[in-house]
């Protein structure tokens, strides 16, 4: 302890440039180039539908479609990121929100008015959440299988509680927040709590022992043990997370359609994790990144909004999809390589 | 003298890994029909020099001849493809495929190509293992369902169903129980009957006594003899040639005799066993003191360590910290009294790879950087790095990822991992392992200052020279057991070497 | 650290068990009001010979679907002289089969099929029919007419041509006037049939263009997202036909939200909500074309005549039809009243 402490990151001019050895702004930059080619990916998709649509894509009221749309899936792909992170998966984030979603405008929860619908919508996200984190941490379940699981159970639950009815909301407080009116600033509440959830995870997961644990389970779980860590516990931690992201996500919805449905939330477990994937986390664990996960949501509902606009059918957003998926990655293992 | 050529010479090979000359002109000569075994301590080239033969490496220089002829293994296939192969300790076989399956995995006798005909595969498996004296092995059943010593007859018939005239075998006796070493060595008594050579790799002597034909001795990269006859040189000149060195490594001076504290220990093993690994033991730890481990692979060293630090739950015996039990089973426990560990595997089981040397370090004390969970980057920098400036880990700058770093270096930042936890009983488990020779004598003066720094230091250690330089008591053990303790300037290489391979002291 | 641990660890179990206790109490969903669709229109009370009924159908998983199952179970409760065995509903082709050979070894007297999958689910028709059960094929057709005694549905094709027709006659003389079309599943050829009638029906008005079509997957989610974006793809358009009134539910929250109020829009199939926000006629949903789930009532009607001997009343034949094609009506504010029991939820 003979040298002071001294301020942080100072230091990294003295360091010889020694072959692979890497200096911390090599590693920024590095990071930096994963996040430029996702914002170069979006800004050629913003040019795409400036000249495709330029009225209609380059709108205010455009912005302000493609971020409400967004923020469901987000506030989902927050939650999956830890989960990623972690080295694990989350598959039933889909059918929690469908669940959740559907528990929390049933005749009964309805009578309870706006708290009713919001507290059983995120009571039954933590509830599906724990009981994934206890059977994947304490019943060493593989979390493929028991999140697998989970979908299956929710869906049916969903289904049961429903028998296929569409479960219209009467409340008004929940739904003048999807509405104009109820808009901040311009910006819509449903933004806001999806910007809000995105910063907190930010920080959770980049300035919190809780993250620095996530990363150090997913990227060796081993090593994490040795060193004292409660990998177990960590686990649990992070499918409640995952499973209030999608509580939250299922108010954001029932706000937003109006209503609850066992159909909802379909196929978001995919479109999760593809948005985390081209983000630039790591599937098989250790490395995750928020900024990342939320341009990935923002490329995937961008690119929904120019092929509706551009009144592109289905089939063919579906296959447009798939490639950006593959071209994403590609392009972003290319200049992470070459720099 | 045999009036052809020896089946394989090997000579002047040299192979250089970053920072180590891991073979430094090794000659070796294998004739048809014999069993040829290779002595060496850990780090003496053996594995390196199989690994040539078996042409998963290329040598830098040096001439391979077959049959007088030179060749070159350019890769495992080309060497399977001549004639060698090579059972590793870690068998190579899959357990879900049947017995046949695999010996015949990847040239399955075949039909028109692509049909496996599965009968036959048997039928000459059959026979292959009949030759191996173990046609009791059903060739269908599965080879998860078999024994260890079933396995390695299965390696065999597998090397052997390529037209073999080599087999390389890396201590095939490690895990099995004498009687089958017996059925083992009938099957390669067996095959040299047969005009097959083998390469036998094994750390007894009294194995290498009853099945070797010639021994060659290696040590530091070198083949210090070749070709002595097995059964009679004596013990004693097989153990000097093993550990005459010529690199001397620097160790830091002891403390000087009585100045090991003699107050409470901080560490006390009660009767801490588990079954099929270890036997009961009793270790006291005192601060300020280095107590070493000495034993071969499998002896339970390891596992005696990672037993006292709760990463496996003991099936008897306790462990207590300044005088209170800690629970059993308990990593979290052992770490919050102030325990830990270094473990063998570095990359496997401490570091995080991806991430930076800060990181690395301060992920066991985080609380100490948190409020409220909330990390103070700076304070946490500033503290790995302090840490690590102790030690003299280079580079100087904390923000490097921990895999940009060398084996010393990324051994330094396991151990400020646990200086700025400020632990008080520290386990080092093959604390040089992947570490060059020149900075090994810096990672043991770090050692031995944060001993006399006040912390209690378990050492476990293959290489008996590093366990008696650095340590201050000793404990011998064998296959679980402790054989002897002892002041480590009562004990020396010879001796300790006598014990772990035989057990009893061989004068 | 760890009496903290623990103190957190008691007030998640307290949150823990409170909110058992909340969400359990939550999951009742009994509507005010369960009146069954066509209780009001009994269609021959005269008690006859005791018929069994078989039914399968897929599962409940849309309102229009549960809506079958509840015309089919209230009007087998009508009359005295028929019981109902019904199958837990499913859409997986295999299960269904097993449910209707079941049905067929349980020698039922007649079998209403409403098949997941309609030319999947022939052969099993055909095996019924051989077993000399008549089979009265609800909506999904089978592959061949060999398979089913009657067959009753809805017309998708004219679903898509009424709402056309009523959309053509809306803006009459409006020139350049524009309509865009929110599909359901693009993967059924039921979607492709309501799209094809609905264009057939626009080329009567050379003044009407159909300027978008978003299919929104019969989901409330996607119908919202779909019409959102519909919406803001057009900033001017005269009239909306949106192919079913679930997803309906979902474009009208859109519609909402966006503020917008200068189109009309035509929904489908005939939901509760949707005849409400007609007859309610403050928004831009001024019709729906129907599609309707009595037809699980009538497929019981035919069932138990089928299993009398007896013909459709009304009509002079002896036998019943061999296949009844429902027409589509459209529902608007001049006739809702009428149709407002049939509405699902």
């Amino acid at each position: 302890m003979t040298q002071p402490v001294s301020p942080p990151r100072d230091s990294t001019d003295k360091v010889p440039p020694v072959g692979q050895h890497l200096t911390w702004r090599d590693m920024m930059a590095r990071a930096d180039v994963r996040t430029l080619s996702l914002l170069g990916v979006l800004a050629v998709l913003v040019v795409i539908g400036g000249i495709t649509k330029p009225d209609e894509f380059l709108d205010t009221r455009n912005l302000q479609l493609v971020l409400t749309q967004a923020s469901v899936i987000g506030v989902v792909t927050v939650g999956m990121t830890f989960v990623i992170t972690s080295g694990g998966i989350d598959l039933s984030v889909g059918a929690i929100v469908a669940l959740a979603s559907v528990w929390a405008t049933t005749v009964a929860t309805q009578e309870y008015g706006f708290g009713g619908i919001l507290l059983t919508a995120v009571l039954v996200g933590l509830g599906c959440g724990l009981v994934n984190g206890l059977l994947i941490a304490y019943g060493a379940m593989v979390p493929f299988i028991a999140t697998l699981a989970m979908l299956a159970s929710a869906r049916g639950l969903a289904l049961q509680i429903t028998d296929g009815r569409t479960q219209i909301v009467t409340i008004d407080g929940v739904l003048e927040l999807g509405e104009r009116d109820s808009y901040v600033l311009g910006v819509p509440p449903l933004v806001l709590v999806f910007a809000v959830v995105t910063v907190i995870g930010w920080l959770l997961l980049n300035r919190t022992t809780f993250g620095r644990r996530t990363v150090a389970v997913g990227g060796n779980p081993e090593a994490a043990r040795l060193a004292g860590i409660d990998v177990r516990r960590q686990r649990l931690y992070l499918y409640l997370l995952s499973g209030l992201c999608c509580g939250i996500a299922a108010f954001l919805l029932i706000v937003l359609s109006g209503s609850g449905q066992n159909t909802n939330g379909n196929l978001y477990e995919l479109d999760a994790i593809a948005a985390a994937i081209i983000g630039g986390t790591l599937l098989s664990g250790g490395r995750g990144t928020i900024t990342g996960s939320v341009l990935g949501v923002l490329i995937f509902t961008t690119i929904t909004n120019i092929f509706a606009l551009n009144n592109l059918q289905s089939d063919v957003q579906q296959i447009a999809k798939g490639a950006i998926i593959v071209a994403a990655v590609l392009v972003q293992r290319r200049t992470a390589s070459t720099t | 003298m045999a009036p052809e050529p020896p089946l394989l010479t090997m000579s002047g090979i040299t192979k250089s890994f970053p920072g180590v000359r891991a073979l430094d002109g090794v000659d070796l000569d294998v004739q048809a029909g014999e069993v040829h075994c290779l002595l060496g301590q850990n780090g003496a080239g053996k594995s390196t020099l199989i690994k040539v033969l078996a042409g998963a490496h290329q040598p830098d220089t040096g001439t391979i001849r077959w049959r007088g002829e030179p060749v070159t293994l350019r890769s495992p296939i080309a060497a399977m493809r001549l004639g060698v192969a090579t059972i590793y300790q870690e068998l190579d076989l899959v357990e879900h495929l049947s017995v046949a399956e695999n010996v015949h995995l990847g040239h399955e006798p075949t039909a028109a190509g692509f049909v496996v005909r599965g009968r036959a595969a048997r039928a000459s498996t059959a026979a292959l293992l009949a030759r191996l004296g173990h046609p009791e092995i059903d060739p269908s059943r599965l080879v998860g369902a078999l024994s260890a010593a079933q396995q390695q007859i299965v390696s065999m018939a597998r090397a052997l169903s390529h037209d073999v005239r080599l087999i390389v075998m890396d201590e095939p006796s490690a895990a099995l129980d004498p009687d089958e070493v017996d059925n083992l060595f009938r099957s390669v008594q067996d095959l040299t009957a047969q005009g097959v050579a083998v390469v036998y790799i094994s750390h007894r002597l009294e194995e290498i006594r009853r099945i070797g034909d010639r021994v060659t001795v290696l040590k530091d990269g070198r083949a210090v003899a070749g070709g002595l006859p097995a059964k009679t040189t004596p013990t004693r000149e097989v153990v000097a040639l093993m550990t005459g060195r010529n690199v001397e490594y620097v160790f830091p001076e002891r403390p000087a005799a009585g100045s090991v504290p003699a107050g409470p220990p901080v560490l006390q093993v009660r009767g801490l066993a588990r079954d099929g690994e270890f036997a009961p033991l009793d270790l006291d730890l005192h601060p300020g003191e280095i107590v070493g481990l000495a034993g071969l692979v499998g002896s339970g060293r390891s596992e005696i360590l990672e037993t006292v630090y709760g990463a496996r739950k003991p099936s008897a015996g306790q462990v207590l910290v300044d005088g209170r039990p800690l629970r059993p089973g308990s990593v979290r426990a052992a770490v919050r009294a102030g325990l830990g560990l270094a473990p063998e595997e570095r990359k496997a089981q401490a570091l995080l790879m991806l991430e930076s040397v800060t990181r690395n370090v301060s992920v066991s004390s985080m609380s100490r950087f948190s409020h409220g969970g909330w990390i103070d980057r700076s304070a946490e920098f500033g503290a790995a790095r302090a840490a690590t400036r102790e030690l003299s880990l280079r580079p100087d700058n904390p923000s490097v990822p921990v895999r940009t770093l060398s084996g010393g270096n990324q051994q330094k930042a396991v151990l400020a991992r646990w200086l700025l936890r400020g632990c008080r009983v520290l386990l080092l488990d093959e604390p040089t392992r992947g570490v060059d020779v020149g900075a090994r004598a810096e990672l043991y003066a770090v050692v031995r200052r944060l001993a006399d720094e006040g912390l209690a230091v378990l050492l476990v250690s293959s290489e008996v020279p590093e366990v008696l330089g650095l340590a201050d008591r000793v404990l011998v053990l064998r296959e679980g057991h402790v054989v002897h303790t002892a002041p480590a300037r009562d004990l020396d290489e010879h001796r300790v070497l006598d014990l772990v391979m035989e057990g009893s002291p061989a004068t | 650290m760890s009496h903290l641990t623990s103190r957190r660890g008691l007030l998640f179990g307290t949150a823990a068990v409170s909110a058992g206790a909340l969400l359990t109490g939550c999951t009742s969903n009994e509507p005010k009001d369960e009146k069954p669709a066509a209780d009001d229109k009994p269609a021959d009370d005269k008690r006859g010979k005791e018929v069994t009924i078989g039914f399968a159908g897929p599962q409940a998983d849309h309102g229009w679907l549960n809506a079958i199952n509840d015309n089919a179970k209230s009007r087998a409760r009508n009359y005295q002289d028929v019981t109902l065995e019904i199958t837990e509903g499913s859409n997986d082709t295999a299960t269904q089969i097993g449910q209707i050979e079941t049905l067929i070894n349980k020698k039922v007297d007649v079998l209403v099929v409403l098949p997941a999958d309609g030319k999947a689910l022939t052969q099993v028709g055909l095996k019924a029919m051989r077993a000399g059960i008549p089979v009265v094929n609800l909506d999904r057709v089978f592959n061949t007419p060999q398979a089913y005694r009657c067959w009753i549905g809805g017309d998708n094709y004219g679903m898509g041509l009424n709402a056309g027709h009523y959309i053509g006659e809306k803006l009459k003389g409006r020139s350049n006037a524009k309509v865009i079309e929110l599909a359901g599943l693009d993967n059924l050829e039921l979607t492709q049939q309501r799209t094809k009638g609905f264009d057939d029906a626009l080329k009567n008005y050379p003044n009407i263009r159909k300027v978008a079509r978003q299919a929104a997957d019969f989901t409330v989610e996607s119908g919202q997202a779909k019409m959102a974006q519909l919406l803001q793809a057009q900033p001017k358009f005269d009239a909306v036909w949106n192919h079913d009134d679930d997803q309906g539910v979902g474009a009208l929250r859109a519609v909402e939200q966006a503020g917008r109020d200068d189109f009309l829009m035509v929904g489908g199939a005939g939901a509760l909500s949707a005849f409400q926000a007609i007859k309610q006629d403050d928004g831009v949903l001024k019709a729906t074309v129907l599609y309707p789930p009595t037809m699980a009532a009538s497929a019981i009607d035919l069932a138990r005549a089928l299993g009398q001997g007896k013909g459709v009343g009304g009509l002079a034949e002896h036998e019943i039809p061999a296949s009844i094609t429902l027409y589509s009506a459209v529902v608007d504010k001049d006739n809702v009243e009428q149709y407002m029991s049939t509405g699902f939820r």
